[in-house]
C-alpha cells in the first residue's frame, strides 16, 4: 500500500525534542514496510538504551504511521542491533552535530 | 575539630541540595538504570520533606542549638534509610545485573552505613552517648562522599554523559576499575578509624586519587566520542566540574605530601563546590526542562507547536551563573591557600550573584509556559 520511502516521509515529523532533528533524518528508523491489507511495520532504534522517552518516540512513530489513509495496524520493531551512532545520521545532522 | 558554622555550611549544601538534588534525580533515573519500575514512587513524597526537615535542623544544630542535632540526624537517617530501602526493594526486581546496576547497588550500601555513622556522631555531638567523633568523621565523610557521592556520580556518569553527548563506542571498563578502587579505598578508611594504622589510611588516600584518576581517563574517551561537540552551558559547567576534580586531587596529594593545612581545606573545597556541584548545576540544565517538557508539552505534540528542549533554557541567566559560580570558586579557592580572609568574601560575592542566577534560572525552566515559545 505505501512504500519505504513513504513511510519515511511520514515519520519524519517525529522530531526528538533534544537534539531537534527528525528521527528520520537522525538515522533512527532502519526500515519500514506496509501490505496490501495496510498493516506497516517499522523497525527504529533510539540514540541510547537510557532513553527516558522510549515509550513516548515509540507511541509518535506509531501515530505518524496511522495519520496514513488506510493503514489498519502499526507494528514498531525497536532494535539495538546494529547499535545507533552518529554515522547512520544524514551529512547536515552530523555538520549541525559537530558544530562545523 | 572543624568549626561547627563550617560544618552547619556543609551540611546545608552537601544535604539540601547535593543530596536532595541526587535523589530527586534518581526518582527519575532508577527505572532508567535499572530497566524496572520502582517499589513505592510514592515513598519520594515523605523522603524530601524529611530529608527538608531533618537538614534544617542539623543545620541550626550546628550553628546553635547542638540539643537539635540528635533529632535532625534521625530525621535525616529516617529519609535516607525509607530512600536506601525502597532502592533495595527496587533492585531486588532485576534479573540480571550490569555495571551501572552493580554501582548504585554499592553505593546505596556505603550509604547506609554512612548514615548510621553520622547518627552516632550526631548523638554524641548533642551528649547523648560518649564515642570519640574525630574517630568517626573520617569514616562517615569517606562512606557519604566517596562511598555514595563518587560511585553514584560514576555510575550516572556513564548513562547521562553519552546520552547527552551522543557518544558511543568507548569501553566501560575504566568505570569497573575506578569503582573497585574507590570501593576499596572506602573501606581501607574504615578499617584505620578502627585501627589507628597510619600506613592503611594512606594508602586509602593514594586509592581513592587514584580511582578519580581513572575515571578522570573514562571521561575523557566519552568526551572524545561523542557526536554533539557543542560546548552549551552543560557542557561549560561539566568541563568546569571536571577540571576541579583534577585540581582538587593534585592539591590533595600536595597535602599528604607537605602538611600544610590550607591545601587540603582547598582540595575539599573544589571537590564540593567545583565538582560535585558543577557536575549537578550541569545536569540540571538538561534534566529540568526535560522534566517540565515531559510534562507539560508531551501531550502537545502533534496537536500544537512544542518547544526544543534547548529553547527552555535562560540563556543569559544559565550564562551568568557559570560565570559568577566559577570565578567565585576559583577566587575561594585561592583565598583559602593564602589564608586570605578579603578574597574570601570577594568570592562569595560572586557566588551569592552566581546562586541567584541559577535560582532565576531554575524559575525560568520550571515555569516554561507554551506562550513563552
Amino acid at each position: 500500500m505505501y512504500n519505504k520511502e513513504e513511510l519515511f516521509l511520514a515519520i519524519s515529523t517525529v522530531i526528538d525534542p533534544e537534539v531537534g532533528f527528525n528521527l528520520v533524518e537522525m538515522g533512527l528508523i532502519y526500515d519500514a514496510s506496509c501490505d496490501a491489507e495496510g498493516n506497516a511495520y517499522v523497525k527504529m532504534t533510539l540514540s541510547t538504551k537510557a532513553c527516558p522517552m522510549h515509550q513516548l518516540i515509540q507511541q509518535w512513530v506509531k501515530e505518524s504511521v496511522e495519520k496514513m489513509a488506510n493503514i489498519k495496524e502499526v507494528i514498531i520493531d525497536l532494535v539495538w542491533e546494529p547499535a545507533w551512532n552518529a554515522s547512520m545520521a544524514d551529512e547536515h545532522v552530523k555538520k549541525v552535530l559537530s558544530g562545523s | 575539630m572543624l568549626d561547627t558554622k563550617v560544618l552547619g555550611l556543609a551540611h546545608l549544601f552537601l544535604l539540601g541540595f547535593i543530596m536532595m538534588t541526587i535523589f530527586g534525580a534518581m526518582a527519575q533515573l532508577v527505572p532508567v538504570i535499572l530497566e524496572v519500575g520502582h517499589f513505592g514512587i510514592e515513598l519520594f513524597y515523605a523522603i524530601w520533606p524529611l530529608l527538608g526537615i531533618g537538614t534544617l535542623l542539623m543545620v541550626l544544630g550546628f550553628l546553635n542549638f547542638p540539643q537539635l542535632l540528635p533529632y535532625g540526624g534521625v530525621v535525616v537517617l529516617i529519609a535516607m534509610m525509607i530512600f536506601v530501602m525502597e532502592f533495595f526493594l527496587t533492585i531486588k526486581k532485576v534479573k540480571k545485573y550490569n555495571l551501572v546496576m552493580n554501582s548504585v547497588l554499592i553505593s546505596n550500601t556505603f550509604l547506609f552505613f554512612g548514615v548510621i555513622f553520622g547518627l552516632v556522631m550526631s548523638l554524641s555531638y548533642a551528649g547523648s552517648i560518649d564515642v570519640d567523633i574525630n574517630v568517626l568523621l573520617r569514616s562517615h565523610v569517606f562512606l557519604v562522599i566517596g562511598g555514595y557521592i563518587i560511585i553514584t556520580l560514576m555510575g550516572l556518569s556513564v548513562v547521562l554523559l553519552p546520552m547527552f553527548g551522543l557518544s558511543h563506542g568507548f569501553s566501560m571498563k575504566p568505570l569497573k576499575i575506578a569503582m573497585i578502587i574507590m570501593s576499596i579505598a572506602v573501606i581501607l578508611v574504615i578499617v584505620s578509624t578502627f585501627t589507628h594504622i597510619k600506613i592503611i589510611e594512606y594508602i586509602a588516600y593514594i586509592l581513592a586519587s587514584s580511582s578519580l584518576f581513572v575515571y578522570f581517563y573514562l571521561i575523557q574517551t566519552i568526551y572524545k566520542t561523542r557526536a554533539r561537540k557543542e560546548i552549551d552551558i552543560y557542557a561549560k559547567n561539566l568541563i568546569f566540574a571536571y577540571v576541579s576534580m583534577i585540581v582538587s586531587l593534585l592539591l590533595g596529594l600536595s597535602y599528604l605530601l607537605i602538611s600544610y593545612e590550607p591545601l587540603l581545606l582547598a582540595a575539599a573545597w573544589l571537590m564540593f563546590f567545583g565538582f560535585f556541584s558543577f557536575s549537578i548545576t550541569g545536569h540540571i540544565y538538561k534534566i529540568v526542562p526535560f522534566l517540565v517538557w515531559f510534562e507539560r508539552f508531551s501531550p502537545l505534540v502533534g496537536k500544537q507547536k512544542v518547544p526544543m528542549l534547548s529553547d527552555m533554557l535562560p540563556k543569559k541567566s544559565s550564562s551568568a551563573q557559570f560565570l559568577f559560580a566559577s570565578i567565585g570558586i576559583v577566587v575561594i579557592t585561592f583565598a583559602i591557600l593564602f589564608q586570605n580572609e578579603v578574597l574570601i568574601k570577594a568570592g562569595a560575592s560572586f557566588l551569592v550573584v552566581g546562586a541567584l542566577a541559577f535560582l532565576r534560572s531554575m524559575l525560568y525552566m520550571i515555569n516554561f509556559k507554551p506562550e513563552d515559545i
